[in-house]
């Protein structure tokens, strides 16, 4: 089981390069895709859920090119995307018998699978209810059960988490790490700590482009003896930030506590402190902001 | 401080839509008519007579055309703005502001105003390209060319986009309901002086010009004692008398403060729209408050809460079974409960009354009044093809499921189609019983062209507004009002014939291809 994304490029018709030249090759397991907004973190979550064809390259799902033939992919994917939306007069085994037949999916199967599914996402005691009653959780939490009706091969969330409370958060994450053992997960999200709890790969993208990627340990590697806490006069933060990657900053009444990412002690005084995938993300964030600055001469 | 916000709402909405493709269609079907217009398609006749092509004649027809076929077409193209804030969220956003409700709902009635203008612009445009192609007579008048959109088609389209603005308001008329509401209105509102016989009950300015231009045919037209019609047809059908050159409407004071006074109306009328506007609150709609109540009785919609840790053990073992795949009669099904879904018990009532009255009426009410009644009481199912995944926002779950083009869209048509089927099942019954299998075929036929119809316009626009338009109005004109060409119900003399029949199924062929088509191109721009 393997999806290849080979050389893929897309421009939009405003002009937006959303992604440029992308090459990767996705194994079994939770791949964490992260990157600030408009990284071109969505299209690529759409170019692999053949909702949008790229421009240039091609997507391989098992060797088999996705666009000459999207419907094998189809009848294997689970697709949550970022937007969307729900029937509002239908309940919830409504829509997701709805969404069954759509995919293909025989009336006993379906009805097990959301028998199933409803509890998992917490959904049980309200599934009788019309879905334009549901808070957005709880719609995003009918996409989620969606996008597991088909008992997915491959697996895309966009944006998971959105509109979910702390604790259903922490439910789905594990719902992620159950899932990926035998399937393809691609997790999209500018959440870190999302990322964090289960991905298995880690791939950074901005502008479009890969910045970084790697296992958690690899990413965490890059940035393990290069954070620091520093003590910063209140007064003179706005202009530390301006020569600083600072991952975190907190007032105290000795002044402003900055957790820094740095090659070197940012100041004297400063204490090193355990790196973090997000002291990660910033640091390769910076890296790439500061090549695009240079023109890609450093 | 108000002006700036009225202002900004109507720029705002103004730009929003111009930079829409609809808006281009928009001017599209303005160019249309206008097209119409100035190559003589649509004809002014008084009886089986018209006038020379004058400044003045020219003005008024085009003008009349812009106060009838595009007022009609007019509302259903603005009735819109509210409804995007509410989509978008804007609404939301825009109701925590101080902005009062009179200031956002005149701001959204200008938007709708200058719209509306700009197919009065185009349509202006083509009266003077048709004079200039078409004249007749050797005196340019600009104003009595002019007057007639400035004091009769600007009136009639503020007017128009007043009303637009007032459905959006009250929540009976909002959705699709209000847009089969307007064709009666507009309907009535032209036939309103011919009824009342009161010139200022006179919004689209027929009555006006159908005073002045039969006082000048009475002149002219031996025996002339009225009749007068705007027609899509053929020109040469009317007989041109050189004799009767009208030169245009003279503008009385009191002419001018009828379509002053209809200004007025349009703009009261948006005031009203203004005391309606609920501001974006969900409460205030009886449907929506009826949602929160039961989500505040079970606790913000929240189920109890089970264990935040979900182990493998907890992973339940029917979800590791692979689902075993379905037949293409599950999709029809599936089709067919979602069009069905939510409809209340009258409606079947009213439903299954209309087959039973199929099947015992005499045979001619069977297959006029009661067929054409079966056929528009599921109208609201059948505009939902093809739009459903537009319009809310599950294309994206949808168009990433398997065979979509193969499997969901052919089934959402037959799902239409058994609607169909089955609302004229009474009518069907009795024609094979009685062997008439001519009729049978036109049944057929329309069973087939119906909901092509709904999926070509649904699919095409993401809306049910345009289908639900275009279908009253066929409704109307072909099995109401008995236009041979358009009663597809096959009831009128002549209507069942074999060449009708076949136009319905190539038609039907054409538009259930063409929405194959568009939804292929849009399984890839989700």
């Amino acid at each position: 089981m393997q999806l290849s994304i080979e050389n893929v490029s897309k421009r939009y018709r405003s002009g937006v390069q959303a992604l440029r030249d992308l090459t990767l090759t996705i194994q079994p397991g939770v791949l964490g895709l992260l990157g600030p907004n408009g990284a071109g973190k969505s299209t690529l979550m759409r170019i692999l859920s053949t909702i949008t064809r790229p421009d240039q390259g091609r997507v391989l799902w098992n060797g088999q090119d996705v666009a000459r033939d999207p419907d094998t992919l189809r009848n294997v994917l689970g697709y949550l995307p970022q937007d969307f939306g729900v029937y509002p007069k239908l309940n919830a085994i409504e829509f997701l018998d709805y969404i069954a037949a759509v995919k293909g999916i025989d009336a006993a199967s379906a009805r097990k699978r959301i028998d199933a599914l409803l509890p998992l996402v917490n959904l049980a005691d309200a599934a009788r209810r019309p879905l334009g009653g549901y808070s957005a959780g709880m719609r995003q939490r009918v996409g989620i059960a969606q996008a597991l009706l088909n008992d997915p091969q491959l697996l895309i969330v966009d944006e998971p988490t959105a509109g979910l409370d702390p604790e259903e958060r922490v439910r789905f994450r594990n719902l992620l790490s159950e899932l990926s053992g035998e399937r393809v997960v691609i997790l999209s999200t500018h959440i870190v700590s999302d990322v964090e709890a289960v991905a298995t790969e880690i791939v950074l993208l901005a502008r479009g482009s890969i910045v970084a990627s790697g296992d958690p340990e690899t990413l965490l590697a890059r940035v393990t003896g290069k954070v620091w806490e520093v003590i910063v006069p209140s007064a003179d933060i706005r202009a530390f930030r301006e020569t600083h990657v600072i991952s975190n900053a907190a007032h105290r009444a000795d002044g402003v506590h900055a957790r820094v990412v740095s090659e070197s002690a940012p100041a004297a005084g400063a204490r090193p402190l355990e790196a973090t995938l997000e002291d990660a993300y910033l640091w390769a964030l910076a890296a790439q902001r500061s090549v695009d600055r240079t023109g890609g001469t450093t | 401080m108000r002006r700036h916000a009225i202002f900004a709402i109507a720029r705002a909405d103004f730009l929003e839509r111009v930079r829409r493709y609809s808006f281009l269609v928009t001017l599209l079907i303005a160019v249309f008519l206008g097209y119409a217009a100035a190559t003589g398609k649509i004809t002014l006749k008084l009886g089986n007579y018209r006038g020379v092509y004058t400044s003045g004649w020219v003005g008024a027809m085009v003008a009349l055309v812009t106060t009838t076929f595009a007022s009609l077409i007019g509302f259903y193209i603005v009735k819109d703005s509210v409804e995007r804030d509410r989509a978008t969220g804007v609404g939301e956003v825009l109701a925590t502001t101080p902005l009062s409700k009179p200031a956002y709902a005149i701001g959204k009635f200008l938007s709708n105003v200058a719209v509306l203008t700009s197919i009065v612009l185009v349509l202006a445009v083509a009266a003077v390209v048709m004079l200039l192609f078409h004249r007749e007579d050797p005196r340019f008048d600009l104003w009595a060319l002019l007057s007639p959109f400035l004091l009769i088609a600007f009136p009639a389209m503020v007017l128009t986009a007043a009303l637009a603005l007032l459905f959006e308001m009250l929540p009976g008329l909002r959705g699709s309901f209000g847009n089969v509401v307007w064709f009666f209105i507009w309907s009535f509102a032209l036939s309103l002086p011919g009824i009342t016989g009161n010139r200022w009950l006179d919004p689209a300015g027929l009555w006006t010009v159908t005073e002045s231009m039969s006082a000048a045919a009475r002149r002219v037209i031996p025996g002339y004692t009225g009749g007068f019609s705007l027609t899509v047809a053929d020109p040469a059908a009317a007989v041109l008398l050189e004799n009767l050159r009208w030169p245009g409407l003279q503008w009385t004071a009191a002419e001018i403060l009828i379509r002053i006074g209809w200004l007025a109306v349009a703009f009261a009328l948006a005031l009203l729209a203004a005391a309606f506007f609920d501001r974006f609150d969900p409460s205030r709609t009886r449907r929506d408050a009826a949602r929160q109540q039961t989500a505040a009785a079970t606790g913000d919609a929240e189920s109890p809460r089970q264990e935040v840790s979900v182990t493998a053990d907890a992973y339940p073992a029917a979800l590791l079974i692979p689902p075993q795949p379905a037949g293409a009669g599950r999709m029809f099904f599936a089709e067919l409960r979602l069009a069905l879904n939510g409809l209340p018990w009258w409606w079947h009532a009213v439903a299954g009354g209309l087959i039973a009255g199929q099947l015992l009426a005499p045979f001619t009410i069977a297959r006029g009044p009661l067929l054409a009644a079966a056929w528009v009481w599921p109208l609201f199912i059948w505009s939902a093809l093809g739009a459903r995944e537009a319009q809310h926002g599950t294309n994206r779950i949808v168009f990433s499921s398997p065979h979509v083009l193969a499997r969901q869209l052919p089934m959402s048509f037959l799902a239409g189609a058994a609607v169909a089927a089955l609302a004229g099942s009474g009518v069907a019954i009795r024609l094979l019983l009685s062997t008439d299998f001519t009729g049978f075929a036109a049944w057929l036929a329309a069973v087939l062209l119906i909901p092509a119809l709904a999926l070509a316009f649904g699919v095409w626009t993401g809306t049910n507004k345009t289908y639900e338009a275009l279908y009253t109005v066929l409704w109307y004109l072909g099995p109401v009002n008995h236009v041979p060409a358009l009663d597809f119900t096959g009831a009128s003399p002549g209507s069942n014939s074999p060449a009708y029949v076949a136009m319905y199924v190539v038609l039907a062929a054409v538009l259930l291809i063409s929405a194959f088509t568009a939804r292929a191109a849009q399984l890839y721009r989700a």
